[in-house]
């Protein structure tokens, strides 16, 4: 997006074979396997680490946290209030910003919202904002949102990919060839999309502006209204709520000492094999903020 | 024999309008307290006929003329109203064609007959129209389409549009919408009688007296279709306006999207069309 100079990024992850690592060197951004190197050159953290591995990584950095720092979390299900209690243990005010975003970021195209800790500045948030707005649609909102925004547009690319691929079948089944019908079912909701960000108009109105009387589409909603259709994604983003207010509570009661965490979560990950995002698969991955350090 | 005395003018003023009716049922009844409380037609201006006594007494108590004699309707009004049961109107408008003219309008009420068949079995030239109304015709908040024949004009349109008005909806459509208004309006209303029910037995359910539930039941559907009438706005629209993010609304929302509601409405306004036209065609 050309908001950051990629110099002025630097990511540290302890392994240095996945796929992400060389992705990221490629595009110049600084690499280290010190995540207390990432700490010291920049100004804004980002913390992209699994949640079990936060309490973790917070107890390994804290340390170098200074004031100027902004800490932001994208780990899902783990409040300000827990990275706050940890930080504060090693910095009396530390500033920390929660946020959730989602994979179309990579495109441009993310829904970033973001809650701000008690130490945390209006412009420290609005830094946050600009960033994020260079990758997609951010907004600040209340933290005890952040859970329901995760069920809707942090798993809602899931859901998509998923009526894309079923739509495409659809298309298939009629006879077109697979790659044409995936691209077409694609276009038809990024258009749809597009039309409804831009528009005035309630979603229902604009469905009924494309059904013609008697006519196909509205012969074929009859079908969707008959599967349950709406109220399948009405469950789909409860139950992902739900289960990252679950996550967040199984983290909140951690019991189990850092030290105990790092041995079986480092193998664990080791095990695990590496995605293409970038969230899960560095340790901890750091962003700089304009003025760099060195 | 029938006092074939001086006939009425034909006119087009509503209120040197003959009015007749053939059948004097329900809808028929529905029609005329219409025209009645909105002052289009005196009702010494109403003839009405039926077999037997039993709806006319309701009719005589409004002011109405009453008869046994569907061709004394037709020879003492302009616009007739055709409101028998459907078995029964060939056999009646065999009996009134050699009375239908030139100056006639006939609106037929009856469920399933066509246009096409009206004017075939009326002579050539006959002005007709066919009207779908509903139930709420009779508390002047009906919903009603008409259609007109190959010798009905924009005139008589007007006139029956203008008559109607008092009733409720009155729109003219194209005689293949006449069915499907049928399912959604005709039929329609019971759809709407179940709801209310079910929401009141919701309500007994949680604790509430039935009598209570019920006005309050038929109070929010009321209420409701009012502000979609009056503001104009798409039900989607509205629906959002009462959901409060987390609130009661949208949890009992789910519910209804749970059980696929849309869809079974869907369906219903749909098997009722397709039983009209099926019943049509018989």
């Amino acid at each position: 997006a050309g908001v950051l100079a990629a110099h002025k990024i630097t990511a540290s992850s302890p392994d240095t074979d996945l796929p992400t690592v060389s992705g990221l060197r490629k595009m110049g951004v600084n690499f280290t396997v010190s995540n207390k190197d990432t700490v010291k050159s920049s100004d804004v953290l980002f913390l992209a680490v699994k949640p079990p591995i936060i309490p973790f990584i917070l107890e390994e950095v804290g340390p170098d946290i200074e004031p100027r720092h902004i800490v932001v979390s994208c780990a899902a299900g783990v409040t300000i209030s827990s990275i706050e209690k940890k930080l504060s243990t090693f910095c009396p005010t530390p500033k920390v910003i929660r946020c959730m975003t989602n994979t179309p970021v990579i495109v441009r195209e993310g829904a970033t919202v973001y809650a701000t800790g008690t130490h945390a500045d209006v412009e420290d948030g609005k830094l946050l904002e600009q960033l994020m707005a260079s990758v997609g649609f951010c907004t600040e909102v209340e933290e005890d949102l952040i859970d329901a925004v995760t069920g809707l547009s942090g798993s809602g690319p899931a859901y998509a990919f998923t009526a894309l691929d079923a739509l495409a079948d659809g298309g298939v089944k009629m006879g077109l060839p697979r790659r044409l019908a995936v691209r077409l079912g694609a276009q038809a909701l990024l258009g749809a999309a597009k039309m409804l960000l831009e528009s005035e108009q309630h979603p229902g109105q604009l469905k009924d502006n494309v059904c013609s009387p008697g006519g196909a589409t509205i012969h074929a909603l009859h079908f969707l209204e008959s599967g349950g259709f709406r109220s399948l994604l009405i469950n789909a983003v409860e139950a992902s709520c739900i289960r990252t207010r679950e996550l967040q509570h199984l983290a909140d009661q951690e019991k189990i000492s850092p030290a105990a965490i790092k041995k079986t979560l480092l193998d664990k990950v080791k095990l695990e094999s590496p995605s293409l995002s970038v969230a899960s698969a560095s340790k901890v991955s750091l962003f700089t903020s304009k003025t760099k350090k060195n | 024999g029938v006092a074939l005395g001086a006939w009425p003018r034909v006119t087009m003023e509503a209120s040197e309008l003959w009015v007749g009716f053939v059948g004097a049922g329900r809808m028929a009844g529905g029609l005329v307290r219409g025209l009645l409380q909105a002052g289009k037609v005196p009702a010494s201006n109403v003839l009405a006929s039926a077999p037997s006594d039993k709806n006319l007494d309701a009719w005589r108590v409004l002011g109405c003329r009453t008869t046994h004699c569907n061709l004394e309707v037709v020879y003492r009004s302009t616009l007739v109203f055709l409101a028998t049961k459907p078995h029964i109107l060939p056999g009646v408008l065999e009996e009134i064609r050699p009375a239908v003219g030139s100056q006639h309008i006939v609106v037929s009420l009856v469920a399933g007959v066509t246009i096409q068949t009206l004017q075939r079995l009326l002579p050539p030239g006959t002005k007709v129209l066919r009207i779908m109304p509903n139930l709420p015709c009779v508390v002047q908040a009906g919903a009603m389409v008409f259609s007109r024949g190959s010798n009905a004009g924009d005139e008589e349109a007007a006139l029956l549009k203008s008559l109607l008005s008092s009733c409720g909806l009155c729109e003219e459509v194209p005689e293949s919408y006449i069915d499907i208004h049928t399912g959604l309006s005709g039929s329609g209303v019971a759809y709407v009688y179940l709801f209310a029910e079910a929401l009141a037995e919701g309500a007994v359910k949680m604790g509430m007296p039935g009598a209570l539930a019920s006005r309050i039941a038929a109070q929010t559907l009321l209420g409701a279709a009012k502000m979609l009438l009056e503001t104009g706005e798409h039900p989607a629209k509205l629906r959002g306006d009462v959901c409060t993010p987390g609130g009661t609304t949208i949890y009992a929302l789910h519910q209804l999207e749970k059980g696929a509601l849309r869809a079974t409405i869907m369906d219903a306004v749909e098997a009722a069309t397709n039983r009209a036209c099926d019943m049509a065609k018989d």
